[in-house]
Formats: C-alpha cells, sequence, structure tokens
C-alpha cells in the first residue's frame, strides 16, 4: 500500500515536469496558433486580436496553471483549430496508439525470447551467428523503412495484408488486428533486436550457474531447462528494456501512424503541433507520459512475479 | 561379492584450453558394489569434481574423453549412450548432490517444483501425487514442517536445509548410484555430521551405492567402505578404508593424513602442510607427479608414472611404498 502511494507520488512528478516542459517548448517555438487561426493574408492586427482573445497574451506560467487547472476538474481543453473536445480528441485516438504498441511489443516479445534462448544455448554457435546477423540487419534499418519494404512485399507483392487503415474491434477481433499487422511488425523488427542480445548476454551467463548443472543431473531436456530454469532468472533485463522501449515506441508509432493511416494519437499530435495547438499538444503528452509510468509500473510488477526473492522483501518491508 | 553397480574403467578426461590439453581425469578405473560407499579423497584440482561428473557424463562442450574408457552403470555403457538415453538414467539411475546447497537450486522456483519435476519427468506421476511424494521427501530427509516449506523457495531456507533438499531431489527417483560432490564443504561444521549422516542412513535404507567426494580425511573415516586418494588426474591410493588408514603405503596418503590437526596437538602448533604445488596438468612432470613434492622421492621416482597395483584390495602408485624400505 505504501508501496503504491510512493508510485503515485512519482507519477504526479513525472507528470507535472513533462507538462510543464511541454508547455515551455510549446511557446518557445516561433508562431502561435493564432496565426493558424486569422490565416495566410491577415494582417499583424487581426493575429494580436485574436491573441487577446484568447489569452495568449499572458504570462506562460499563468496560463500553463490555467491549463492545470482545467485538468483537474475535468475540463481539457478545446482544440482551437477544430473545436474538438481534446479529451474526446485523445481518448478516442489513445486506444489504436496503445493497441499497435502492445502488438509490437508482443511481436517484439515473440521473436527475442525463442531467438535469444537459441543463441545463449550454444554462443559462437551456427543459430548464434545467424540469428545475430538478422538481428543486426533488422536494427540497422529504421522503423519507417522497413515499413515500406514491408507494404512493398506483403502488401502490394503478396496482397496477404492491407497496405493502409483501420477496423475498430467490433468489426471482430481479426479484421481489427489484420491491418495492424505490418506496422506493429515495423516497430517490433527494430525493437526485438535489443531484447533478444540483453535476453542472450544474460541467459549465457545464468546458464553457467549450478542450479542450471544440477536441473541437467536431473535429468531435465534442453527445452525444459531453458524455458523453466532459464527464463526467467535470465530476463530481469529484458524486461527493463520492455518498459524503457514504450518512450522510443511512443515515438516509433507516431511515424507509423502516418505511414499505414492509423488514426492512432500520433496524426492528432503531428497536426496539432504544426498548427501550435497547444491544449491539443497538452493533452497527447500527459497520456504518453502517463503510459510511461504506467508501463514502468508493470515492470516494477513483473519483477516481483519473476523472483520470489523481490515478493518476499516487499511483503517485509 | 556384491552386486556391481558401477564399473569405471580406464576413465580419462581432457579439456581443450587455449595452453593445451588439459589431463583431468588420466586413466582412473574402480568399482563399486550395491550398498557401498566410495570415498574419493583429493586436494582442490587433483580431478574428483571431474570424475563426478564424468560418470554423470555431464562434461563441457571442449571437454575430449578416448573411447576407450568405459563407464558401466547397471550393465550399460553409459559413453555409448545417446543424450536422450542418458537423460532417462539421470535420475533414476545415477544422481548427485553438488557442494554449494546456496547456488544448487534454482531461486525461482519453489522447491516443492524442483522435486516434483523429476518424479514428473522420470516416473509420470500426476501433479498431486508428485506433491504429496514430495513432502514425504522432504520429511525423509528431516526437513522440518515439510508440508508448508515444500511451497517455499531456496532462499527462505538455510544452507544445511538446502541441502536436505538437494539430498531430497537425488533421491526422489530412488537412484542405484549416488554421488555426493563434497556436500558438507560449503556448510556450518555444526551441520556437516547431519548431512553426512543423513546421506549416509539415505544410502542404507534404499540400498543404493555412493561415491562420496571431499578434501576431508576425516570425513572419509567413519563412512565409508572404501576410500580412493587421488592426485593429479589419478587414483595413487586405493584400500578399504580401515586398512588404508593403519597401513598407509603411499606417502602423499601419509602427508594429507598428518596435514589434519589433531585435538591432542599441544596449541600453536604449525599444521604439516604439504609443501609445493600441485603438478601443471597441461604439462604434467616426467615419472610420478607426487616426486617432486615427496619427502622420500629418489631418482626412481622420475623414470615413470608408477601404475596402481599391489596385493588384494590394497593397491597403490608408488615405486618406493612407505613400510617397505626396511623389508627391502
Amino acid at each position: 500500500m505504501r508501496y503504491l502511494l510512493y508510485r503515485l507520488r512519482r507519477l504526479a512528478i513525472v507528470l507535472a515536469a513533462v507538462t510543464f516542459v511541454t508547455f515551455l517548448l510549446v511557446n518557445v517555438l516561433p508562431g502561435d496558433v493564432a496565426y493558424e487561426m486569422a490565416g495566410m493574408d491577415s494582417s499583424e492586427e487581426e493575429v494580436q486580436e485574436i491573441r487577446e482573445e484568447l489569452g495568449l497574451d499572458r504570462p506562460v506560467v499563468i496560463r500553463y496553471f490555467e491549463w492545470v487547472g482545467g485538468v483537474f476538474v475535468g475540463d481539457w481543453g478545446t482544440s482551437f483549430i477544430s473545436s474538438e473536445d481534446v479529451w474526446h480528441a485523445v481518448t478516442d485516438r489513445f486506444p489504436v496508439s496503445f493497441e499497435l504498441m502492445l502488438l509490437a511489443q508482443i511481436l517484439a516479445l515473440a521473436m527475442a525470447i525463442p531467438a535469444g534462448m537459441a543463441s545463449a544455448f550454444r554462443p559462437n554457435g551456427r543459430a548464434d551467428r545467424i540469428i545475430g546477423a538478422l538481428a543486426f540487419a533488422s536494427v540497422s534499418m529504421p522503423s519507417f523503412m522497413t515499413a515500406i519494404l514491408l507494404i512493398f512485399v506483403f502488401a502490394l507483392g503478396l496482397g496477404w495484408l492491407p497496405a493502409t487503415g483501420y477496423e475498430p474491434l467490433s468489426s471482430g477481433l481479426w479484421a481489427n488486428l489484420k491491418p495492424m499487422i505490418l506496422p506493429a511488425l515495423s516497430l517490433a523488427l527494430v525493437e526485438w533486436t535489443i531484447l533478444m542480445r540483453t535476453l542472450r548476454v544474460e541467459m549465457i551467463s545464468v546458464l553457467q550457474e549450478n542450479y542450471i548443472a544440477l536441473a541437467r543431473a536431473k535429468g531435465m531436456s534442453n527445452l525444459r531447462i531453458l524455458w523453466v530454469h532459464a527464463l526467467r532468472p535470465s530476463s530481469f533485463s529484458m524486461i527493463t528494456l520492455l518498459g524503457l522501449q514504450v518512450a522510443r515506441l511512443l515515438g516509433g508509432t507516431i511515424i507509423i501512424e502516418q505511414i499505414f493511416g492509423i488514426p492512432g494519437v500520433g496524426r492528432l499530435l503531428i497536426h496539432a503541433v504544426y498548427t501550435r495547438d497547444f491544449v491539443v499538444i497538452q493533452g497527447c503528452v500527459t497520456f504518453f507520459a502517463l503510459a510511461f509510468v504506467t508501463a514502468n509500473f508493470l515492470v516494477d510488477i513483473a519483477y516481483a512475479w519473476l523472483d520470489p526473492r523481490v515478493r518476499t522483501r516487499g511483503s517485509h518491508g | 561379492m556384491g552386486e556391481i553397480i558401477l564399473d569405471v574403467r580406464n576413465q580419462r578426461t581432457a579439456f581443450a584450453t587455449a595452453r593445451g590439453m588439459l589431463n583431468a581425469v588420466d586413466g582412473v578405473s574402480f568399482t563399486l558394489e550395491r550398498g557401498k560407499t566410495l570415498g574419493v579423497v583429493g586436494e582442490s584440482g587433483s580431478g574428483k569434481s571431474v570424475l563426478s561428473r564424468s560418470v554423470m557424463r555431464l562434461l563441457p562442450g571442449n571437454s575430449v574423453v578416448p573411447s576407450d574408457s568405459k563407464v558401466i552403470l547397471n550393465g550399460k555403457d553409459l559413453t555409448r549412450l545417446s543424450e536422450t538415453e542418458l537423460r532417462r538414467l539421470r535420475g533414476p539411475e545415477m544422481a548427485i548432490v553438488f557442494q554449494d546447497p546456496m547456488t544448487s537450486l534454482n531461486p525461482v522456483l519453489s522447491i516443492g517444483k524442483q522435486i516434483m519435476e523429476v518424479l514428473m519427468f522420470h516416473m509420470g506421476m500426476k501433479k498431486g501425487p508428485a506433491k504429496e511424494k514430495a513432502v514425504e521427501l522432504l520429511r525423509a530427509v528431516g526437513l522440518p514442517q515439510p508440508d508448508v516449506r515444500v511451497n517455499q523457495y531456496p532462499h527462505q531456507l538455510s544452507g544445511g536445509m538446502r541441502q536436505r533438499v538437494a539430498i531430497a531431489i537425488a533421491i526422489a527417483c530412488e537412484p542405484d548410484l549416488l554421488i555426493a560432490d563434497e556436500p558438507t564443504t560449503a556448510l556450518d561444521v555444526t551441520v556437516q555430521a547431519e548431512i553426512l549422516d543423513l546421506l549416509q542412513r539415505m544410502v542404507k535404507e534404499r540400498n543404493m551405492a555412493m561415491i562420496l567426494i571431499t578434501h576431508d580425511m576425516g570425513v572419509v573415516a567413519g563412512r565409508c567402505d572404501e576410500v580412493a586418494v587421488m592426485y593429479a588426474g589419478r587414483i595413487v591410493e586405493k584400500a578399504p578404508v580401515r586398512e588404508l588408514f593403519n597401513n598407509t603405503r603411499m606417502p602423499y596418503t601419509a602427508a594429507l593424513l598428518s596435514s589434519i590437526p589433531k585435538v591432542t596437538d599441544p596449541p600453536h602448533r604449525k599444521l604439516d602442510a604439504i609443501e609445493g604445488r600441485p603438478p601443471d596438468l597441461i604439462n604434467p612432470p616426467q615419472g610420478c607427479p607426487f616426486a617432486p613434492r615427496c619427502k622420500f622421492a629418489g631418482p626412481e621416482c622420475e623414470e615413470q608414472v608408477p601404475p596402481l597395483e599391489g596385493p588384494g584390495a590394497h593397491q597403490y602408485a608408488c615405486v618406493k611404498p612407505l613400510g617397505e624400505e626396511v623389508a627391502a
């Protein structure tokens, strides 16, 4: 319980810092939303008028706290450009981005775990070298390039999967997943290599442990030794990375959503940045920060599941 | 003569290292009968542990075993079996207890699971009966509150208790051969005797054969039927335990025995350590490997490696054995 409170306090600090810094940064950028609203041919006076109307001429700090105050009473503001309610705009699109990230991480893990094990089982053996080369090739390509290659092969060439589009979950699980596979794969193909190499290194040292020798002496099969005896003690660094990668993935999804035409937060955010629509930027960034902190909270829970020693320490303290 | 469980013939185990071949076990032969305990004694690096792993066929990838080495367990030549066939024997026919119970149990699996998986894999038991059997085994090895402990993790147990768990794992499938590789070296002196007594009782009760590996002559004395003294990868003296202590022939054995401090010694007496260091196993010296450190060595000791021979059960590899100077 005390741990949860501690977590919440940290969440509050992270959120405050992230939102304030973005607020400042948007403010430092040349041009503001008033230019966008006034249109191309407007005079400086007209722009100034809009600014005063919106209260943009007041100091940054005051506007920031106004925004924070709004959030506390459930008012996330309204987009200056589209007049859309920010809360709705973000919560409509966030689940889509979240699904994309989750799928990407699941795919990355599904590739990283078996490949990492196969590599660690005989370091510098044939499997290890082949997997290492594949991983190197795969991580060398940025996700947007991988995305285009995947579209070229699987959508245009083979025609197995659609190149763009999005279907809500309400139209069926497979209909929903189908257009998500290529985007998630483009992200996963970069992420899996880091997870795989981390798992490999940690597992190589775990496989030297006495308890692995004992598992062999007990007559356990290699597969069982890898999956049951070695995987959990080997996955701490990998799980830590999994949480940290969420930050990178948030950036990655923005680009991937553009390429595949997925209506996620990414497109909303890019548009908002171009038009300096700061309430929308704030809304997106707050959700991103929430997602990041939550992911790392889940990682902490995963530690306890992975290692019983963490569990008992928690219950004593 | 009882039933012969284990017959090791001319076991050689070498490791390919950057400097060349390291002959860790260099031509070891012995047999072991059901119900008997063989003590294997030697200092660090004498090849005791490599010998135990050679018997279990649990050697690392850089090891080399020539084809004339044979390990025959219950009539089956282990050197000719595939990895899958060996796996079926590890547990039901041979089992090992490692030196350090702090690292030989998996920290993320409950001790119950670690016992149950052996029973489920080898005996085809279902989860429920396997758990009952695990509790029963924990009770048999003298772990207090076995029904609670079965769900606990290794870090919640003391070193002595963990070694009891390791023994429970080893005896779970009623193996014919139990190898105890320095089972008490990492434990407090107070629990050493308890663990050794437990091992001895298990061997008696279940009519197993045991190889007890140790560097402690005192451990061997009361608990083994026969003792083999190893030096530089070879057995240098082998005899029934009483005979070995009363009629030591090999100077190395004598030196080991006299290096044990005695309670009757006056205080502050200097320990009788053996001078020098064990030989380099990559470039072993010519002749008897112990000759450079031996008080009795003469030029004849450096001519060739003395073979292990002798009348009856007492065998020794020495050109100038103790107790023969007078007769000669």
